[in-house]
């Protein structure tokens, strides 16, 4: 009991003190969004807070932040959605419904491959498929290339967590007469919660944040957020102040979508099913 | 009744792929494929329209006399190791404490995951204002502690643990999800069982939590490999590859040749080339652990 | 607004008239009539904002519309390359940074002005900026003589010597014409880690060291190339003029520069001037809007700009860091026009005024040396008017960010110290030399520098 007690402080120790470190830049980042651009040039610690920031970010001529936010959120929640179903599906098929062994290992050898190419890279060829078929500038082109781009980490992260499903679950469910939409639904879903919310989690930071394809396959109707906050890293002046307003008000669906999802990384589901 | 069950249990095995695989072919299949055109061709543009010469291997022979790839190559190799051994080790051991706890575990959650969220070029243009020489918080903090200020970013020999220190500080929130994640989805009862035997907690960790864990372990350090040779945004806006070529990393050269010099042939062929590379590496990286895993 | 109803008034007549033949050529009479709507891809920038007011009166006056695609600073050369190079254009007028011109000149994307409509000229009073509003394809130069014109220059962005008015006045110094003078200055002032004599743009990236360098080495009478206008592309840059223009500049970042110049980049130059870390430094006027506004500078009014200094025998040489507005090939007939109507009235002076009244910098010279130059806020007209013989382009060939990429990685190298001037040079010769032998021009290189 003691020793329990004492290694638990120790836990907390070490987390509160790495939590300070994780967090410093993150309120740095905070602060400046209410600091004008010369009292973050010149380090001040204690000022004046503005509300420029958001004012610029938000109403100035050339900025439509609020019209991108609502792009990104529509685009992220659509794509995290669609990986999360579509990976699940895929990881379950090839683990547990019998292809020969070439398949997956094909199938996840080139997710790994794709993943490798850097984005400048695909960004030309996406722009003339898309323009050619006239979906240049559309949130299905947007949602489809999030799609393509978060699919590997989606499917190869469903595959370790399908494979932990117990193959005895399954079976007797078979036995039960269960048909295969009931065993994902009842069993499948329901055991790889952690891992789904944990990559879901991930595929919607990846979406909200994804700048290289969405400059070049959206206009200014279609623009999302980090398109938005690149404008103000320009050539000639780096606006801090603004760029972290928007990185403050930005963060905010994905703390939602945080603390919504982190609910379903949970003990021991498993082990309760087995019982 | 099983024959009906197994027919069904075959139609869902295409059904279920099949999104993904259609995603896959109808957006991945073209511009690989075009990558390896281009790589074998020069590419000009005259009158409007591109004029495709068939180069051979000729971009591939290049890449051996280009000194920015070598040094682009030695830098991200640096980079990868550095950054992803320290995420992952880092990454680990919060993932498994905040498992332990019961009060907070939200908050240390949510607090540990909050770097991911920011957009990097956001994180490259704070941090580079942290990093300041004269009036960066990092220096104000250590003349506080009386320490004498660096110049992070501009010092040949600290620029590139610089941006590293940047990249864990951004990519361990990734480790961490996952391996968590992956903890918290092994069966409790294996741990009941090691307790009852009464195992160390080092013991229970070698012999039960690591092994069990492996293949979550495994895949994160895939991806935090591939990633971390893709890393951009960082580099981009802290250092621009400098000084000298202190923290060029390929895709930064990539990013130039490919794009800013519009040499689309020879920039192809880079990103094949690193993407062979990667893969060795990645294949190297997974046969050491695995056989570290067994060994434990 | 009066002018405008005298000219709404002129059109009702006209019409009124009923030429018949007007109606087939109604697109070209810009101010006459409703056009095609067009896209302007154009990138953030400080002096956008100008550029957006002219716009919107644009579209008061004449009823067109416009709509202003907003990118970052390279996401907008991105989109410009995507969209000349599908089979119909996205955007009607590519606002071209220097930086990307040349390649856009050579692939053939754009469209001469005068096809569009022949009667169409620059006005006289817009500064000429080295030319490279013209472009002639068969020498592949920018000739104002012998090529047509493709563009109007959006905004004329160089080189300013900007320095501590308020300092010079206390230790009573003269404003420098040469680099010589600008180091004694310098000196005078420079108070580390307080005050730096000055600050340079000495970091490798896309365009930092380069770009900062290049004055030096044109007002020292050297050049990357020997006659780059007649094709003659043998490379002159480890010339002893060019030896000489890199000693001064790498002279200058030792004895008056921070302690690692070789790191700072365009932002971090403007961030010590704003600070009051740095009494010179050579940015592009483009930072002009931030030196005396108060949220972002420590130095509201003590700033000031003249033309740049010179070497030895040699004349100011600002680099051209400007933008041209042009329209690219494979849009639709109309709205070709419809751009060109946008650009006619662009270069008038009461555009041009709106820019100015905005804070950004005109094009015309004449509403730089108006009653506006004046004011105080306005203190870098004059500056800009002296400067206007002198820009020089960086590069004239598709090849160019790959030379940049050379120098930048070149010269930074210097600066740090990791190789002598002369080694500097004499691997960026050699590298030029290669470059230009793949792209198949005539060239050749000077000998070694020792």
């Amino acid at each position: 009991m003691e020793r329990i007690r004492a290694s638990s402080l120790g836990i907390h120790s070490v987390l509160a003190l790495c939590a300070l470190v994780v967090i410093f830049p993150v309120a740095w980042i905070g602060v400046a969004a209410f600091k004008t651009q010369i009292d973050l040039l010149t380090g001040k610690v204690l000022f004046q807070p503005t509300w420029a920031n958001f004012d610029e970010l938000l109403f100035s001529r050339s900025s439509d932040y609020l019209a991108n936010f609502l792009n990104s959120l529509g685009v992220a929640t659509a794509s995290t959605i669609a990986v999360a179903i579509f990976s699940t599906l895929a990881a379950y098929s090839l683990h547990r419904l019998r292809w020969p062994k070439w398949v997956p290992a094909t199938v996840l050898l080139w997710s790994a491959v794709f993943h490798m190419l850097p984005p400048i890279t695909m960004v030309g060829p996406w722009y003339l498929m898309f323009r050619s078929v006239g979906m240049d500038n559309t949130y299905s082109c947007l949602i489809l290339t999030n799609l393509a781009l978060n699919l590997p980490v989606g499917v190869w992260l469903m595959s370790v967590f399908v494979r932990e499903i117990p193959i005895e679950l399954e079976e007797a469910a078979r036995v039960d007469g269960c048909t295969t939409p009931q065993m994902l639904l009842r069993i499948v879903f329901p055991l790889v919660m952690p891992g789904l919310a944990a990559v879901s989690i991930l595929v919607f930071v990846f979406s909200w944040n994804e700048f290289a394809v969405a400059l070049n396959l959206t206009a200014k109707q279609t623009a999302t957020v980090p398109v938005a906050i690149a404008k103000f890293a320009q050539e000639y002046e780096i606006k801090h102040g603004v760029m972290a307003a928007g990185a403050v008000l930005s963060a905010i669906p994905a703390i939602a979508v945080l603390l919504l999802a982190q609910r379903h990384i949970v003990k021991g589901l498993t082990a309760g099913a087995v019982k | 009744m099983d024959a009906h069950l197994l027919g069904d249990a075959r139609r869902w095995r295409y059904y279920a792929l099949a999104p993904a695989v259609a995603v896959y072919l109808l957006l991945t299949a073209l511009p690989l494929a075009n990558l390896v055109a281009m790589s074998l061709h020069d590419i000009r543009w005259q009158g409007g329209s591109a004029d495709w010469q068939f180069s051979g291997i000729r971009h591939f022979a290049e890449l051996g006399g280009d000194q920015l790839i070598r040094a682009g190559i030695a830098n991200t190799v640096v980079f990868a190791i550095g950054a992803v051994t320290c995420e992952m080790l880092i990454g680990f051991f919060l993932a498994l404490f905040t498992s332990r706890v019961v009060t907070g575990r939200v908050a240390y959650r949510t607090i540990f995951l909050l770097p991911i969220l920011i957009p990097g070029i956001v994180i490259g243009a704070i941090w580079k204002l942290m990093y300041n020489p004269d009036f960066g918080v990092i220096n104000q903090l250590l003349s506080l502690a009386g320490l004498p200020g660096r110049d992070w970013l501009g010092e040949k020999n600290l620029a590139l643990a610089s941006v590293i220190v940047v990249d864990i500080w951004h990519w361990t929130p990734f480790v961490f999800l996952l391996l968590l994640a992956a903890l918290e989805s092994l069966p409790q009862d294996v741990f009941e069982a090691t307790r009852v035997d009464g195992a160390t907690a080092w013991q229970e960790l070698r012999y039960v939590t690591l092994p069990m864990m492996w293949p979550a372990i495994a895949v994160t350090l895939l991806f935090r490999l591939i990633v971390s040779f893709k890393v951009f945004d960082e580099v981009y806006l802290l250092t621009g590859g400098g000084p000298g070529t202190a923290t060029e990393v390929v895709s930064f050269t990539i990013y130039r040749r490919f794009f800013t010099e519009d040499r689309m042939g020879y920039g192809s062929a880079i990103s094949l080339v690193t993407l062979f590379v990667l893969a060795l590496l990645i294949v190297l990286a997974l046969y050491g652990s695995r056989r570290f895993s067994k060994e434990t | 607004m009066e002018k405008t109803g005298f000219q709404r008034q002129l059109v009702g007549i006209v019409f009124g008239v009923g030429v018949a033949a007007l109606l087939a050529f109604a697109g070209g009479a810009a101010h006459a009539q409703k056009v095609a709507p067009i896209t302007i891809v154009i990138n953030q920038s400080p002096w956008f904002g100008g550029f957006s007011k002219a716009v919107e009166a644009y579209e008061r006056e004449t009823a067109n519309k416009v709509t202003l695609d907003v990118n970052p600073f390279a996401g907008s050369a991105e989109k410009q390359r995507n969209s000349v190079r599908s089979r119909q254009g996205q955007f009607d007028i590519l606002v071209m940074n220097s930086t990307w011109l040349a390649e856009f000149y050579h692939g053939g994307f754009l469209t001469p002005l005068g096809d569009i409509d022949p009667s169409f000229k620059l006005d006289p009073q817009v500064l000429s900026y080295d030319d490279t509003a013209y472009w002639d394809a068969k020498t592949k130069s920018n000739n104002a003589r012998t090529g047509s014109l493709y563009g109007v220059p959006l905004n004329g962005n160089i080189q300013l010597l900007f320095y501590r008015a308020d300092l010079y006045q206390q230790a009573g110094l003269k404003v420098p014409e040469t680099w010589d003078q600008l180091m004694a200055n310098a000196q005078k002032l420079h108070n580390p880690p307080s005050i730096y004599g000055m600050v340079f743009r000495g970091a490798r990236s896309a365009s930092d060291i380069s770009y900062d360098w290049m004055p030096y080495l044109h007002s020292h009478n050297g050049a990357i190339f020997k006659d780059e206008k007649a094709g003659d592309f043998t490379v002159t840059i480890n010339s002893p003029e060019a030896k000489k223009a890199l000693d001064t500049y790498v002279d200058l970042t030792r004895k008056v520069g921070p302690p690692n110049p070789g790191s700072y980049g365009q932002a971090q130059v403007i961030q010590a001037l704003v600070t009051g870390k740095a009494a010179h430094g050579t940015p592009v006027i483009a930072a002009w809007s931030q030196m005396d506004d108060p949220s972002k500078s420590a130095v509201v009014g003590k700033i000031n700009v003249a033309v740049l200094p010179r070497g030895p025998g040699g004349k100011p040489s600002p680099t051209l860091g400007h933008f041209i507005g042009a329209i690219p090939k494979n849009i639709p007939r109309d709205r070709q026009v419809a751009a060109l109507a946008f650009l006619k009235w662009f270069q008038t002076v009461q555009a041009q005024q709106i820019v100015a009244n905005a804070g950004a910098p005109p094009i015309r010279k004449d509403v730089l040396e108006s009653e506006l130059s004046n004011k105080p806020e306005n203190r870098w007209m004059k500056a800009m008017v002296d400067s206007a013989p002198y820009p020089r382009s960086m590069y004239t060939v598709p090849e160019g960010p790959q030379i940049v990429s050379v120098l930048e990685l070149r010269l930074n190298q210097a600066v740090i110290g990791e190789k002598n001037t002369a080694e500097a040079l004499n691997t960026i010769a050699t590298e030029i030399q290669e470059i230009m032998r793949k792209g198949g021009y005539k060239t050749g290189k000077l000998p070694d520098l020792k």
